[in-house]
């Protein structure tokens, strides 16, 4: 087994779609032994992460990395798209978690739009070869699906908001991804008063090896410690590492979206249709398992065709908005809708078996029940759905 | 493939003259008539149908343009006076079955079927699908009342000798009927979804509207959801036509109209419980709707059979 991968003619980045894929299949079908995970499934979180950031590395030596990346950071240019046919690929072989990879498309984006330029070039690279891992603070104890409320305190050490040249930072975020294998996290601070809601938050890009922070892991109910709580304790952070302007740090969150809602979502979608196949492999061949799947392949379907008209109204008008809500809604409710079938059709696998395959659907099944509430709640979509889309007015 | 504003415009045009043929008691197949919609299908079958029965469902307009959808899939020159028989109510088998020199019969017809000269029939043989024109005087033919008068079913049986059978694309069909029948309840999720947000911003409650309530929102959202999914389903399987997507559009529909009908109607509450109010025949119609060409229920069991024969779970759409 040769241990980097063979090398491959590269397609253009202006390639039609099609043939990007055709090629990518091909060399990912070459390489698939040099990428595959060298440990036994369903894996720990600490190698899965390490099989994320080896196949990230692989990828970016061999090229496939730098696609739909603007060259300014390092990339290859071409369509966003490009990206989300390498996350899904990945996720449809089973090569890197669609979680953790996907992350990459609500950091580095981030990067690139708000950071001073020379900065992006020096670390967005380090992102994409699997050098480094970011994590992202914006949730905090009393600001989930209310992110405005947020207290976090960032306050400039010398002079005022426009001429600092530190911030020292005070405060906690929590639900935090991969804190604890984050070199860099980019954080929501509060600059201006307690009550200045949206206006008041300034983005930081922040080295998680600056003294003061602290990052204690909290257990999931799959056993897995992915989010961490992080502790800012007088953090100093130079000023030219404010993301976007003082007091902008609302519009560096929600440009975070598009790709959230697009790209992200496609891989989880590629990664749903391997756990329906995986399902589809072992159920057994009868009536109720018909229904079942069935069912779960039917709400896939209408959810792949609504996220990818959603891709590419994006890449036509270079913006989405509020109506990905039904995109999330949609996202969450067929999670749940594959991983309940898999209780019903598999009796036991979940609750009982201490094999690798209960070890695996148990784990999985359980973080499926996240789905409605990360990335804002399902209620929280269905009043943006109300009062955006329905046009329904306030809510009493 | 006509482009998206192009079909845009097309859908509000249609859209309006439906519905002032609807309001004015106007005959709505004369109206398609009017609209060439004879030349759409031709042309651009799979535009014309999403066009034409988005636009019925939405004016409750009872037309027998199924037929004409059809007719042509099957090869024929469609016309007013050629009738197609329908597989039997939540049924998708071909109607018609060839034994001993016999052709027996069953199935529904749209309106058409009652007055037209000949009935197209697709029957299933060992060699595969085959389609006869039978004069309409052998058929037996009987108005169904059922819950919606309006929607013209009939059902209709014979039996004859079986001659001039003709190799068909059997599938190509009931794909085309399957998403024609699923585009006509979109157009209905949508009309029912916006009398019931219509009736939320007005009925006052409490001091207020009652779309200021959370409980009231979140059901109108979960029918937007739906509706907006469906809307998603027809677009991909107008775009990667096959029997597969097709089927699966279909069943989103049906799913789509138990959500919707479930949500609007009580939304709706006292009102959408009496004739006083339209909802009742949108409600009506997609009921009887649903069970063209196979029910979600139907549909959701095949496409799971098959899924479990194959061991197999294709993807169907790419980016």
């Amino acid at each position: 087994m040769s241990s980097s991968p063979s090398g491959s003619h590269l397609p253009e980045p202006s390639a039609p779609l099609p043939d990007y894929r055709a090629q990518l299949n091909a060399w990912l079908d070459v390489n698939h032994e040099v990428l595959a995970p060298r440990y036994p499934a369903p894996g720990t979180l600490d190698e899965h992460v390490a099989q994320m950031q080896r196949v990230k590395s692989l990828l970016h030596e061999a090229g496939w990395m730098q696609y739909g990346w603007p060259e300014c950071v390092g990339g290859r240019g071409g369509s966003p798209m490009l990206r989300t046919e390498l996350g899904a690929a990945l996720a449809a072989r089973d090569l890197a978690d669609p979680g953790l990879f996907s992350l990459i498309e609500v950091l580095a984006p981030t990067l690139i739009d708000f950071a001073p330029p020379e900065l992006a070039a020096e670390v967005v690279p380090q992102l994409l070869s699997g050098a480094e891992m970011w994590c992202q603070g914006f949730s905090e104890p009393d600001a989930g699906s209310d992110l405005a409320s947020l207290r976090c305190r960032a306050t400039p050490r010398d002079g005022d908001a426009a001429t600092a040249s530190e911030w020292m930072i005070n405060g906690q975020k929590v639900w935090t991804s991969l804190a604890q294998y984050s070199q860099r996290c980019v954080l929501l601070t509060r600059t201006g008063p307690l009550d200045s809601r949206h206006r008041g938050i300034t983005a930081f890009f922040v080295d998680m090896d600056t003294p003061g922070i602290s990052v204690r892991p909290i257990e999931m109910i799959n056993g897995e410690q992915e989010f961490a709580e992080v502790f800012f304790d007088d953090v100093v952070v130079p000023a030219d590492r404010i993301l976007g302007e003082p007091g902008g740090g609302w519009a560096v969150a929600m440009s975070i979206l598009p790709y959230e809602r697009s790209s992200c979502f496609w891989q989880r979608i590629a990664y749903l249709y391997t756990r329906l196949q995986r399902l589809v492999d072992v159920a057994p061949d009868d009536e109720r398992s018909a229904e079942a799947v069935g069912e779960a392949y039917v709400q896939l379907f209408a959810l792949r065709a609504r996220s990818r008209a959603t891709q590419h109204r994006l890449a036509q008008t270079g913006t989405i908005g509020a109506e990905t809500s039904i995109d999330k809604v949609l996202v969450a409710t067929t999670e749940q809708t594959v991983f309940d079938a898999v209780r019903r059709l598999l009796p036991g696998r979940v609750e009982l078996d201490d094999g690798d395959a209960g070890e695996l659907w148990r784990n999985e099944y359980l973080y499926s029940r996240a789905a409605t509430i990360y990335g804002g709640t399902g209620e929280v979509q269905r009043n943006i759905i109300a009062r955006r889309l329905l046009e329904l007015g306030d809510e009493a | 493939m006509i482009d998206a504003e192009e079909r845009a415009l097309m859908s509000e045009s249609v859209r309006g003259a439906l519905a002032d043929a609807v309001e004015n008691g106007d005959d709505v197949d004369a109206t398609l008539a009017k609209l060439d919609w004879l030349e759409m299908l031709r042309d651009e079958p799979d535009d014309a149908i999403g066009i034409v029965f988005s636009a019925l469902g939405w004016t409750n307009g009872a037309a027998t343009a199924l037929d004409d959808v059809l007719a042509a899939a099957l090869g024929r020159e469609p016309r007013p006076d050629l009738a197609v028989l329908l597989p039997p109510f939540a049924e998708w088998e071909a109607p018609g079955r060839v034994a001993g020199g016999e052709l027996r019969a069953e199935g529904l017809g749209t309106a058409r079927a009652a007055g037209a000269h000949e009935l197209l029939v697709v029957c299933e043989t060992d060699s595969g699908p085959r389609a006869t024109v039978v004069p309409a005087a052998v058929t037996e033919i009987r108005r169904l009342n059922g819950v919606d008068p309006d929607c013209g079913l009939h059902a209709v049986r014979f039996e004859t000798s079986a001659t001039d059978l003709v190799s068909v694309d059997g599938a190509l069909a009931l794909a085309r009927g399957r998403r024609a029948v699923a585009h006509q309840i979109e157009g209905a999720c949508r009309r029912m979804l916006d009398l019931a947000r219509g009736h939320a911003l007005e009925r006052e409650q409490f001091g207020g509207p009652i779309a200021r309530f959370q409980a009231v929102r979140h059901k109108l959202a979960e029918a937007f959801v739906a509706t907006e999914a469906l809307e998603a389903a027809l677009d991909a399987a107008r775009d990667d036509p096959g029997p597969e997507t097709a089927a699966l559009a279909k069943a989103v529909a049906g799913r789509t109209q138990r959500t919707v009908t479930r949500h609007a109607q009580q939304v709706l509450a006292g009102i959408g419980f009496t004739t006083e109010h339209s909802f009742h025949r949108y409600l009506k119609r997609t009921m009887v709707l649903e069970g063209l060409f196979g029910s979600a229920d139907a549909i959701v069991r095949d496409v799971g059979r098959r899924l479990l024969a194959g061991r197999e779970v294709p993807t169907l759409i790419e980016l």
